[in-house]
């Protein structure tokens, strides 16, 4: 692959050009080339796939953005499905992070490459803007559409229409219209909000060859955010406003969310500088009551010390009755 | 005929009390707080961790005057003893 497409400061987004055409590729080198990634995928597969009942397979399917209809027999569906794994597996994880952050959906940062393409074929919208060209490519790859690594842009979208079918796309623009009034009647706000993974899942990048990176190091992140009209459009009336109340209940959660945690911080802070203060107190303290002890100590032996030095010189001398002691005076008698 | 030093008998014998008192409760607390923070439990992880912490995080200049009375009083007992096995082999 080459190093321009690695690079996730080097993407270039289509412009925002409604569902009107759009200028051609800039660089025939910038544009997503054939993947060259080496596909492993595990020979039991399949036979695991089959051993499955027929409505879990289906489910299954369903998953993968494939039509269990098409198919007639259910060793059919297992090779769809298995080549969809393939074509998942040979596609690129950073094409496939461009989709998921142009569609905004909400997945872990080590989310493997199933769960991104799960993910993608969720997304329904037509506006491509905002959306890499690579990403562009794997999203059309995801779709079903054919599309070779040199084809320019314009003609990507146009058979990503063309894939969409002419119910679809009525069904579609039913459902803009109906975005728009909507969207006329509560008034709209244009706040972009900065795209964010969800916190990384435990175990989640068992595929992923490199280290984990930050949301903030995948690419640039997108500032395109939904409109309510975008939302019933891709999702119906009443699935675009719930979308919109969950984001708004979202969105007051977290403030809360936040709230709470500095709540926490502060007092975490407070108990931290109580506990220092307790513990300077509780050391100035012992070592107070260390120096009283000494002091006693000190003062004990003073006065034993003048004891001893009276009884020595005065009182032994003399002895009780007024003659020193025998042995002390012999012991000193030498030494005068 | 026994000639008992009352004030012998006082300094030896608080000398020895004390100092037998002040070494048993001394290990007690000791061993009570290897028992406490020996735990495996993440828990006492954290502990042992604070206090390690707290212990870095110690400032001894706030308590240096303390500290070197502390160490002149020990020297001065020292001495005192010193005089004392002179005075009185």
């Amino acid at each position: 692959m080459s190093e321009g497409a690695n690079d996730p400061t080097d993407v270039k987004m289509l412009p925002p050009v409604g569902e009107a055409g759009r200028p051609a590729a800039p660089d025939p080198a910038d544009s997503v080339p054939a993947p060259e990634r080496a596909v492993t995928v595990s020979t039991s597969a399949p036979r695991q796939l089959a051993d499955l009942p027929k409505d879990e397979l289906r489910t299954l399917a369903e998953e993968f953005g494939l039509e269990p209809r098409r198919f007639k027999t259910p060793q059919d569906l297992v090779a769809a499905i298995h080549g969809r794994r393939q074509l998942i597996a040979s596609l690129d994880r950073e094409a496939m992070l461009d989709v998921v952050r142009w569609g905004r959906r909400p997945v872990p940062i080590n989310a493997t490459g199933e769960q991104l393409a799960h993910e993608i074929l969720r997304i329904k919208s037509m506006r491509f803007d905002g959306l890499s060209e690579r990403g562009l490519v794997a999203l059309a790859r995801l779709r079903g559409v054919e599309v070779a690594s040199g084809d320019p842009v314009p003609a990507t979208v146009k058979k990503l229409k063309k894939r969409e079918g002419f119910f679809a796309r009525m069904n579609r623009k039913r459902r803009a219209m109906l975005g728009s009034i909507v969207s006329n009647m509560i008034g709209e706000s244009d706040q972009a909000a900065e795209y964010q993974f969800l916190p990384p899942a435990d175990g989640a990048a068992s595929d992923r060859s490199g280290p984990a990176v930050s949301s903030a190091s995948v690419g640039p992140p997108s500032s395109r955010d939904r409109s309510i009209k975008e939302e019933i459009e891709e999702s119906g009336l009443f699935g675009g406003i719930a979308s919109r109340v969950k984001k708004t209940a979202d969105q007051y959660i977290n403030q809360k969310l936040d709230e709470i945690e500095s709540r926490i911080d502060r007092k975490l802070d407070e108990i931290d500088r109580r506990l220092a203060e307790w513990r300077d107190k509780e050391i100035a303290n012992r070592i107070r009551i260390l120096k009283i002890t000494l002091w006693a100590s000190v003062i004990v032996a003073s006065l034993s010390l003048i004891y001893s030095y009276i009884k020595v010189n005065f009182y032994d001398k003399r002895g009780p009755g007024g003659v020193g002691t025998p042995g002390k005076v012999d012991q000193k008698a030498p030494s005068r | 005929m026994w000639d008992l030093d009352p004030f012998q008998f006082f300094r030896l014998t608080v000398a020895w009390v004390a100092t037998i008192y002040a070494t048993v409760v001394t290990l007690q607390s000791l061993w009570g707080w290897v028992v406490y923070l020996s735990g495996g439990d993440k828990y006492m992880t954290m502990v042992r961790r604070y206090l390690i912490i707290h212990a870095l995080r110690l400032r001894f200049t706030s308590f240096w005057g303390d500290v070197i009375i502390c160490t002149l009083l020990c020297l001065v007992f020292l001495l005192l003893w010193r005089l004392h096995g002179l005075i009185a082999p």
